[in-house]
């Protein structure tokens, strides 16, 4: 008695397991049968034409990025080349020099006006105030000897260091 | 054309070569060896001709501006189907947005009536296959889409999922469990 319903049990999970592995063909037959009927007649000389259509493009932008890279690298190149031949300039000018005091101490800061010239005294100014105290403060301006017959910016700037 | 000899393995290897040295011929040999299988793959996913059609144009651009990156020339048929694969995983997302939409506008016509005409040429079975697949995660529609289409060894779909074969085995199982309910009006 026990074979017999331990037999028909195995029966039974045997059926269960083809049933559902109909199931699953009849699944994977279904998908088939939708990808053939959507294939059926295809055109596919437009999807190719398409794909080439979608690769010239690609192709186009593509070569227009790498133009404009180099470009970009040029203006770059010719920016830094600018600005190194700028500070050379400037240093051979001797426009960005500190000044120094007479007994070794260097300036605090350093204030370029323009491209006028001049020279300046600079004072010592380390002195306390005896009434109230306070330190006088100085400013240092450096620029360069503007010509003597200029009456421009640079005559104006080297008069208004030399007031200061 | 039959794509998968092995007699023409040396010569797809020596066009990918070709195409990666920027020949542009040589990769229109091998879209036209190609597309076949990359539409089957694609129709299987999104269940339409015409959505699996901008999947598979989209994929051979893809593939095309990256080829320089594909160290092994042998392995093109794996990376151009994964490569067709995922963007066809990224059409579902545009079309689930598309079909949460009309579900959200509550528009009437979301479940088509279709003629007898219509079901005759298959349009009721393709937007009942596309519906469903929809809802399938993106793994579980990659997997059966991939076994189905030749009968491709799930070692294979594996490396072009980039995962193990049980865990192909896995997709497969839970999504054929989903379309066993989705689908069991069309199955005898």
């Amino acid at each position: 008695m026990v074979c017999i319903q331990g037999k028909a049990k195995i029966e039974g999970i045997t059926e269960r397991v083809s049933g559902m592995k109909k199931e699953q063909e009849q699944i994977g037959i279904l998908l088939r049968q939708n990808e053939s009927q959507q294939l059926e007649g295809f055109n596919w000389d437009g999807l190719n034409t398409a794909i080439s259509n979608k690769l010239n493009q690609a192709e186009n932008s593509k070569t227009s990025t790498i133009k404009f890279r180099s470009v970009f690298k040029v203006a770059a190149g010719v920016a830094a080349v600018a600005a190194v031949i700028f500070i050379a300039v400037m240093i051979k000018t001797d426009m960005l020099t500190t000044a120094r005091f007479k007994n070794g101490q260097k300036a605090v800061g350093t204030f370029v006006l323009s491209q006028g010239s001049a020279k300046v005294k600079i004072l010592d100014s380390n002195a306390q105030d005896s009434k109230d105290k306070s330190r006088s403060s100085w400013i240092i301006i450096r620029t360069t000897e503007p010509k003597v017959a200029d009456n421009g910016q640079s005559r104006d700037d080297a008069d208004f260091a030399c007031l200061m | 054309m039959n794509d998968n000899s092995k007699a023409n393995t040396g010569s797809i290897e020596r066009l990918v070569k070709a195409s990666q040295a920027g020949d542009r011929g040589s990769f229109d040999e091998l879209v036209d060896l190609y597309q076949r299988r990359a539409m089957q793959v694609a129709v299987r996913m999104l269940g339409d001709a015409e959505e699996a059609a901008e999947a598979v144009q989209n994929g051979f651009v893809k593939a095309y501006l990256n080829i320089s990156r594909l160290k092994e020339p042998g392995s093109f048929k794996t990376w151009l189907i994964r490569i067709i694969a995922n963007t066809a995983i990224s059409q579902r997302r545009a079309a689930r947005g598309r079909a949460e939409k009309i579900k959200i506008a509550g528009d009437s016509h979301s479940k088509k009536v279709f003629s007898t005409e219509e079901k005759e040429a298959g349009k009721e079975l393709k937007e009942a296959i596309r519906r469903a697949m929809l809802k399938l995660s993106k793994k579980q529609a990659q997997a059966i889409a991939l076994i189905g289409v030749e009968e491709l060894p799930a070692k294979e779909v594996a490396e072009i999922m980039n995962c193990s074969a049980e865990a192909v085995r896995w997709y497969v199982f839970k999504a054929r469990q989903k379309l066993k309910v989705l689908l069991k009006e069309y199955l005898e």
